[in-house]
């Protein structure tokens, strides 16, 4: 397939849209006669709601409609009554009927005909609080006594997750070396450059076009229709283009609240957040910790693991309940182990509802775990690189969960960036912090992932698609996967083309919508790329043995003797060249005469080719066993960075990045990916925090949130390695979440190798890293003091 | 003063009142939803301009600011027929990933470049950076987008160079 597209840089299908401005995100978009919409949130992160008056809201001129929670449509059995609904634990409400739990909860909404209506109607609602003991802390929030925040829920808990295989009795006894450790990660925002935006129209018979960003449009529309009480095919949910997500746009309750507006005004009603709106009440990346027992021999191999968790839900519980469930037990399809027990609480707190954000729970693991690897192989006098190989799975590894890795480069990965970075030339970390000046060091961390993964939707795993050959002789893909920028239209575009022998470019990616698109488990659990793409894959080898049949009938082939080739079918035996001829070798029919011609021959029919692709994975059972995934990414990472001694600021001045992602479809997207993910990456490790205090989110803005700008970021290194992924059809893996998962791990063990010290805390701010020095030195003279006094 | 802006070319009457914001009038009543709105305070650059051929956040400058004189914004790069060397090269880098942040950053850098020209000769990697400084990316980690202006750059350095030659 050498004259094909993948393989090669492409330019992503809908670039000239971007690049000239044409690309339309949801705020971008104006219906007839549209309302825009507001919420008024909560100013107490805890209380009662004694009394809301809309009267002098309702009088506002142009103001159309004030809701609240006694607007709410039946949504309990038989359609009677409101149920709290959610897409894991059902603690959603839409509007808050008596209790507020977080500042920024939603209490009532507003449409008018203008934003500075709407702007003035909020102000003008009147709700009465009676605060509520609050709690912001998640392990205070587990102390007896606590506020609870649902009572139905005692101890707030939201949700747990537990997970024991192997003799630990057994494995511990064997053990040289004993690590205890508690690390933790940060609340962090996925400062998508596009605030939440949504449109929503409300038609006779209850149902609904809702225009809103999602990553998962067939599942959000469940979790919408349980919370309005009607059925999910009410909903036509068409995916505009994201402006980023990150995860945070999966179920947003502003859509269901679009939704009602539109509803009770007749109109349609468009929903903005503003960015302090965004960054304070969206969601966030969940704060975790993590209490770790790693157990090894005297060679460095890994005998038992023993994880506890505690997380972050926030007032409400969104995707956080597998984020916690995948920093228990993912890292153990990285390395092995003969013995694990690990167990996760996720607390509710008042705070604002967390979510899911890429590499979710795994990159948090990771930091503590990589550093806990290379805090082993220092006292163990191990290579870095070394104890990693001697613990990392390999291809036709089972892992000690029942996970199948097919295919591992991880070695070479770390052959490679150790190679690249020159990681030979690190130095031991200092025992003694430098006095002054700038620190160097380098910092190695492995990371990996899954390619899509079965528990995300109970029903079944894979993904549809269809190729469409219309009339006018125009090619679609229609897949469910929404693309969230990072490519994935582009992606199907290329194997399709490959396969069609046409250009990616002569090929519509039709936009995802629930009216006409294949019901999709979606794009997440890094799994859009691998699914998509082997089920476009089948469904183009579909289509071109149903087209080539047909032009065998046209043209008097044999099927067999037929070839599709650069946009046209050609008679390949013998002859030369004659477009014209029909009926002989030589002779050929081009793609737009064919669909014409289906068409007539057809009343007016698309040539439709279908495929689908189902991995063989398994749902796991009660006994959380069996292979989730079909393929494992897998990476190394290198970061160099600088420490100033006496300011604790840490720069990354260098970083390479190797990748096992399978065959890659698109060298340029895929390093996009990867520059991208490492620019998160240390964003996260060194810069941003949401800060909470009283409940409030005090930095809601990009001054006082910073994410990495142009000077934050070196200039990155990047390569791929690794062969085509046997259990996967097109060959490749995944990339979008490993790509982010060994950032942190690796900046904070470059600061180690630097200074000498670690940080177990995310983020690695100036501030953390001078306590850090300060401390060690600290300890330093005591024990040098001891030393004298004996 | 004549309440007209001179937009990528072509005189809009802009009789709004005079603190509109320059963004709100181009996007809703222009029509030219190009130029996104990331943060209106300034901070993340999407907004981003040109004012008679100075980049400028036009979330924060008023609508009067810009009466009787001319803004470029991401619809006056190229024209129908050809894009611009500077989306060109976006295009071709896949400098772009989800595209918000795209429409503000080409117009800087479109400014840079005409700066670069002026001056006769191309910017470099670290001026780049500098220079676009004020707009945040949260998709690409920036390399791809400094590569795409150096290469937007060097095309039109070549293109110079043959028209001296």
């Amino acid at each position: 397939m050498s004259l094909g597209s993948v393989g090669r840089p492409w330019p992503q299908i809908d670039a000239v849209d971007k690049v000239r401005g044409r690309t339309r995100y949801a705020a971008d978009m104006t219906l007839p006669g549209q309302l825009y919409g507001r919420i008024l949130r909560s100013p107490v992160p805890h209380g009662i709601i004694r009394r809301i008056d809309t009267s002098r809201a309702l009088k506002v001129p142009g103001v159309r409609a004030v809701i609240t929670a006694a607007d709410l449509p039946p949504n309990g059995p038989e359609g009677k009554g409101r149920v709290p609904f959610g897409p894991y634990v059902d603690d959603w409400e839409i509007l808050c009927s008596d209790r507020v739990r977080y500042i920024g909860d939603e209490v009532a909404a507003v449409a008018a005909v203008s934003e500075e209506a709407a702007a003035e109607a909020l102000e003008l609602i009147e709700v009465e609080y009676e605060p509520l003991p609050a709690v912001f802390d998640m392990h205070e929030a587990l102390e007896p006594g606590a506020p609870v925040l649902w009572p139905e829920r005692p101890g707030n808990i939201a949700s747990r997750f537990d997970i024991a295989r192997g003799d630990l009795d057994a494995a511990r006894r064997k053990a040289h070396l004993v690590l205890e450790e508690r690390y933790s990660t940060n609340r962090i925002y996925h400062a998508y450059l596009e605030p939440i935006a949504v449109l929503a129209e409300a038609h006779p018979g209850d149902r609904y076009t809702l225009i809103a960003p999602t990553h998962i449009p067939y599942k959000a529309r469940v979790t919408y229709a349980r919370g309005l009480g009607i059925d999910p095919g009410k909903i036509r949910l068409i995916v505009p283009p994201m402006g980023g997500s990150f995860g945070a746009k999966y179920e947003l309750n502003v859509c269901m609240i679009a939704m009602l507006l539109a509803r009770k005004t007749g109109r349609p009603v468009k929903m903005v957040f503003d960015r302090a709106e965004d960054a304070a009440a969206g969601h966030h990346r969940p704060p975790l910790h993590f209490d770790i027992r790693l157990a090894l021999d005297r060679d460095g191999r890994f005998l038992s693991k023993e994880v506890r968790i505690v997380a972050t839900a926030g007032a409400r519980t969104m995707w956080t309940p597998p984020v916690v469930a995948t920093a228990a037990h993912r890292i153990d399809a990285l390395y092995h182990f003969e013995a694990v027990r690990a167990e996760a609480l996720l607390v509710y707190t008042n705070t604002s509802p967390t979510t899911c954000m890429r590499g979710f729970g795994n990159a948090e693991m990771l930091f503590a775990f990589e550093q806990m690897v290379d805090q082993a192989a220092e006292e163990l006098g191990i290579d870095p690189v070394e104890i990693r190989k001697r613990n990392a799975v390999r291809a036709g590894d089972v892992t000690i969960h029942g996970w199948r890795i097919g295919s591992s480069a991880l070695e070479e990965c770390l052959d490679r960036v150790a190679l690249l970075s020159g990681f030979s030339r690190r130095k031991p970390a200092p025992r003694h912090p430098p006095a002054s000046g700038k620190a160097r060091g380098l910092g190695l961390a492995i990371g990996h992932h899954v390619s899509g993964y079965r528990p995300i939707l109970a029903e079944y795993d894979g993904s549809a698609a269809w190729v469409r050959l219309d009339m006018d002789g125009r090619l679609s893909v229609a897949v469910g996967e929404p693309d969230i920028g990072q490519g994935l239209n582009t992606v199907v575009a290329m194997i399709a083309a490959d396969e069609l022998g046409v250009s990616p470019s002569e090929i519509d990616v039709m936009p995802v919508d629930t009216a006409h698109s294949p019901a999709a488990v979606g794009t997440l659990g890094s799994r859009a790329t691998i699914m998509a793409g082997a089920a476009v894959k089948a469904a183009a080898r579909d289509f071109k043995k149903k087209l080539l049949a047909f032009a065998g009938e046209l043209l008097g082939a044999d099927p067999g003797e037929l070839v599709l080739e650069r946009g046209r079918v050609l008679w390949r035996r013998g002859g030369g060249e004659s477009g014209e001829r029909e009926g002989g070798p030589g002779a050929s029919l081009t793609l737009a005469e064919l669909g014409r011609r289906w068409a007539a021959a057809h009343t007016g029919s698309p040539l439709v080719g279908q495929g689908s692709y189902r991995p063989e994975t398994v749902l796991p059972g009660p006994d959380k066993y069996g292979n989730p995934s079909p393929a494992y990414p897998f990476a190394a990472h290198v970061a160099e960075v600088e420490v100033d001694v006496e300011t604790g600021a840490v720069e990354v001045v260098n970083y390479w990045a190797v990748h096992d992602s399978g065959r890659i479809i698109n060298p340029s997207t895929a390093t996009g990916q990867v520059q991208g993910g490492v620019a998160q990456g240390i964003g996260w490790a060194l810069m941003e925090d949401v800060a909470i205090r009283g409940g409030r989110v005090e930095n809601p803005n990009f001054l006082d949130y910073r994410i990495p700008g142009f000077q934050d970021v070196p200039p990155m290194t990047v390569e791929f390695v690794g062969e085509s992924e046997p259990n996967s059809p097109t060959g490749v893996k995944s990339l979008g979440e490993s790509a982010l998962n060994p950032v942190l791990p690796a900046i904070a063990n470059a600061v180690y190798n630097a200074v000498g010290v670690r940080i177990h805390d995310a983020p690695l701010t100036p501030e953390a890293v001078w306590r850090a020095i300060q401390r060690r030195r600290e300890e330093l003279a005591a024990a040098g003091k001891e030393r004298e006094a004996q | 003063m004549n309440r007209v802006i001179r937009i990528n070319g072509t005189e809009w009457p802009a009789d709004v009142p005079p603190t509109t914001p320059l963004s709100d009038f181009l996007r809703e009543h222009a029509g030219l939803t190009g130029t996104k709105i990331g943060c209106r305070t300034g901070e993340c650059g999407a907004c981003t301009v040109l004012l008679d051929g100075r980049p400028v956040t036009s979330c924060l400058v008023w609508v009067a600011r810009a009466w009787g004189r001319d803004v470029t914004t991401v619809e006056g790069l190229g024209d129908d027929q050809r894009l611009d060397p500077v989306q060109v090269a976006f295009l071709e880098l896949n400098a772009a990933q989800c595209g918000f942040c795209i429409p503000g950053l080409l117009v800087s850098a479109r400014a840079l470049l005409d700066e670069a020209a002026a001056r006769g000769w191309p910017p470099t990697a670290l001026e780049v950076r500098e220079r676009l400084s004020g707009h945040l990316c949260r998709c690409t980690g920036y390399q791809k987008i400094v590569e795409a202006v150096l290469k937007a750059a060097e095309n039109g350095m070549k293109e110079m160079r043959l028209e001296l030659g």
